[in-house]
């Protein structure tokens, strides 16, 4: 079992506070990804669960018990650093072995965990060799060897794929996504990488500036924002954002294009921020009008960016384009697509 | 620099070096063959550079009890007495500088860097504006004419550089290792000797290597504190050898080279680690 819980979490350094009571259930076994831009405590949270950082106030549970005030020896947490800290004057079976040897297993059974680490690893053809003698992608998974040699209750990872090409990013995010199916092993995994966090995760929490903003499966968060930023935060290419007003029970923008249906709770002249996806937006005979800027097809599907009232519009389709720049289109939203925030708050609506 | 310009300025800073080297190095040089020759070659004219039928003459009268030399300098006894005294004092310097550079390196407390910083400054002061002071204070500690007092006096001189070598190579070595450690199960102490200072030895050899040296040859409060015979160090022995014996060069150089013996061996195993453990606080890499 390894169900971590975080109860208001707050981390202060002197007289700043970069953690302000975080809130957090990650269950046994889930994958849990925490994304949110550079700077907004995300490292400092996993820290604080390794046992790295002290925190100013709260409580951090492993299976209901307090571990608080332990130190990171005693909490049954392994850690994957973003530079992967192999150290260097140990092989690579000496590093996988190396929480072992102090765990004063025999060095049989260190070495037939080891062999069994570093298969699931195809590392038994590298074990004799030292980190400065692999490549970025082998030692990031030496780094994740010397994690489940350990069998331990919950992993960390700060940013483990930041280090690398972005080919062997896709290909080390399939092998830890299927290790921790083949594992099972709680994770809690950080990356200000909004694609890996999607793809990965079984939960992703959203910080921003040393709060929560959200938390939830990649599919929640992309279909029901709680506010602008997770709507802006998740997705790529981002989610579009247009200032509009309710009239009549549309959704109108400045110049009068109608984007949807409002609901009816919001009275007649209401300014909203209107956020739509760019696969939500689809050319049609009638709707709003615009002009298109730029075409770029990626093969599968073309990205169009849209100008309207002044401001840019990015939208996705699987279909053929044989319109150049310049050319006048109209568009719509899918129904029900169409997300509203409240334009002061930010907060969704709707 | 341009590129043809690039093998005649390598030529020139070589041939600098050769020169300094040589310049430096000839008086030891002379000493070093002076301890081959017999006296009367000594005092021939013309100079002869190279001894003529090599002898160990000079060294077999350091050491044999009949001889006069021997007699006035017990050579077993100093040598022991600075082996004492240095490698007594080394090993001090480096396990408490040790820890004091990693607490400076690792842990954070007010004034860390001014400490720091000061203890290198510290090292500006020594010299004879300390000599009497330090008489005074070893007398009123009942340490005067001790090899105890020496050590401890050489372990407090020698302690700050160690220190402070020490500390700005484990600055180098990325934390995130002996967190990495702690992960794994370790201690911090735990982490410290099995991953940080294997990883820092260049250092630790070159503070050892550098505080040896200085002891070994430390001349000027060995010669006020050390006052019997029994308690003198090489330096000392060197120092009445030259005066006795001015005459017979041979075994000034005889003397001399022996003395020096120490430090070359020391150099010659750890020179490898001496250049990357003092420019381990300056390069990356
Ligand atoms: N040792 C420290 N002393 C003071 N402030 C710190 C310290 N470490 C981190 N901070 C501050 O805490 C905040 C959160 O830092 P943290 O490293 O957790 O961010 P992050 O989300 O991991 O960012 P990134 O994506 O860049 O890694 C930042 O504002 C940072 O400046
Ligand atoms: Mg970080």
């Amino acid at each position: 079992m390894g169900s971590v819980t975080l109860n208001n979490i707050r981390k202060s350094y002197g007289a700043v506070e970069v953690l302000h009571g975080i809130d957090l259930q990650v269950d046994d076994g889930e994958f849990t990804v925490l994304v949110g831009p550079s700077g907004c405590g995300k490292s400092t949270l996993l820290r604080a669960i390794a046992g790295l950082e002290t925190i100013s106030d709260g409580q951090i549970s492993l299976d209901n018990e307090v571990i608080n005030h332990l130190p990171p020896k005693r909490r049954d947490i392994a850690m994957v650093f973003q530079n992967y800290a192999l150290y260097p004057h140990m092989t690579v079976a000496k590093n996988m072995g190396f929480s072992l040897r102090l765990a004063k297993e025999s060095k049989s059974e260190i070495d037939r965990k080891v062999r069994a680490a570093a298969g699931i690893l195809d590392l038994v053809p590298l074990l004799q060799r030292y980190p400065k003698q692999l490549s970025g992608g082998q030692r990031q998974r030496v780094a994740m060897g010397r994690a489940i040699v350990r069998d331990p209750e919950v992993f960390l990872f700060d940013e483990p794929l930041s280090n690398l090409d972005a080919k062997l990013r896709v290909q080390m995010r399939s092998e830890i996504k299927e290790l921790h199916q083949r594992l099972g092993t709680t994770t809690v995994y950080v990356t200000h990488d909004q694609i890996e966090a999607m793809t990965m995760a079984d939960k992703i929490v959203v910080m921003r500036g040393g709060h929560v903003e959200q938390m939830g499966s990649p599919l929640q968060l992309y279909d029901r924002p709680v506010n602008v930023f997770v709507a802006g935060f998740i997705g790529s290419p981002a989610m579009n954002f247009i200032d509009a007003t309710v009239q009549n029970g549309t959704v109108i923008t400045p110049s009068g294009a109608i984007l949807g249906p409002a609901p009816d709770s919001l009275p007649d002249g209401s300014a909203v921020t209107a956020g739509i996806r760019p696969e939500d937006i689809f050319l049609s005979d009638s709707g709003a009008e615009t002009t298109v800027g730029l075409i770029e097809p990626t093969g599968a599907e073309t990205q169009l960016t849209l100008r309207m009232d002044g401001a840019s519009l990015v939208m996705t389709t699987r279909d053929r384009v044989t319109l150049s720049p310049g050319d006048a289109v109209h568009i719509r939203v899918t129904e029900g697509k169409l997300r509203l925030f409240d334009t002061q708050s930010e907060a969704a609506i709707w | 620099m341009n590129e043809t310009a690039r093998p005649y300025y390598w030529a020139f800073i070589s041939l600098c070096g050769a020169v300094i080297a040589v310049y430096i190095l000839f008086p030891i040089f002379w000493l070093f063959l002076a301890s081959f020759k017999t006296r009367d070659q000594l005092a021939q004219l013309p100079i002869a550079f190279w001894p003529e039928e090599p002898t160990l003459q000079a060294y077999r009268d350091l050491f044999d009890s009949g001889s006069q030399s021997s007699q006035l300098l017990n050579w077993p006894t100093l040598i022991s007495n600075s082996f004492t005294v240095a490698v007594t004092s080394t090993i001090i310097v480096v396990i408490l500088g040790t820890f004091a550079g990693y607490a400076f390196a690792r842990l954070k407390f007010p004034g860390r860097d001014l400490i720091l910083g000061g203890l290198l400054v510290s090292r500006m002061f020594q010299g004879a504006a300390l000599l009497l002071p330090t008489y005074r204070l070893m007398n009123t500690l009942g340490l005067q004419d001790s090899l105890l007092g020496l050590i401890l006096l050489y372990s407090a001189f020698g302690l700050p550089f160690a220190t402070w070598i020490i500390a700005s190579s484990l600055r180098e070595i990325p934390v995130e290792l002996e967190e990495s450690a702690m992960m794994d199960g370790a201690s911090r102490l735990q982490a410290m000797f099995l991953v940080v200072l294997p990883l820092a030895t260049p250092a630790l050899i070159t503070a050892a290597m550098w505080h040896f040296v200085g002891a070994w040859s430390e001349f000027a409060f060995a010669s006020i504190l050390l006052e019997s015979s029994a308690n003198k160090t090489v330096t000392i022995g060197l120092a009445s050898f030259v005066e006795l014996f001015t005459l017979e060069f041979q075994k000034v150089g005889a003397a001399a080279t022996l003395v020096a013996m120490p430090i070359m061996v020391v150099f010659f195993f750890g020179q490898r680690y001496f250049t990357r453990g003092l420019l381990a606080g300056a390069v990356k890499g």
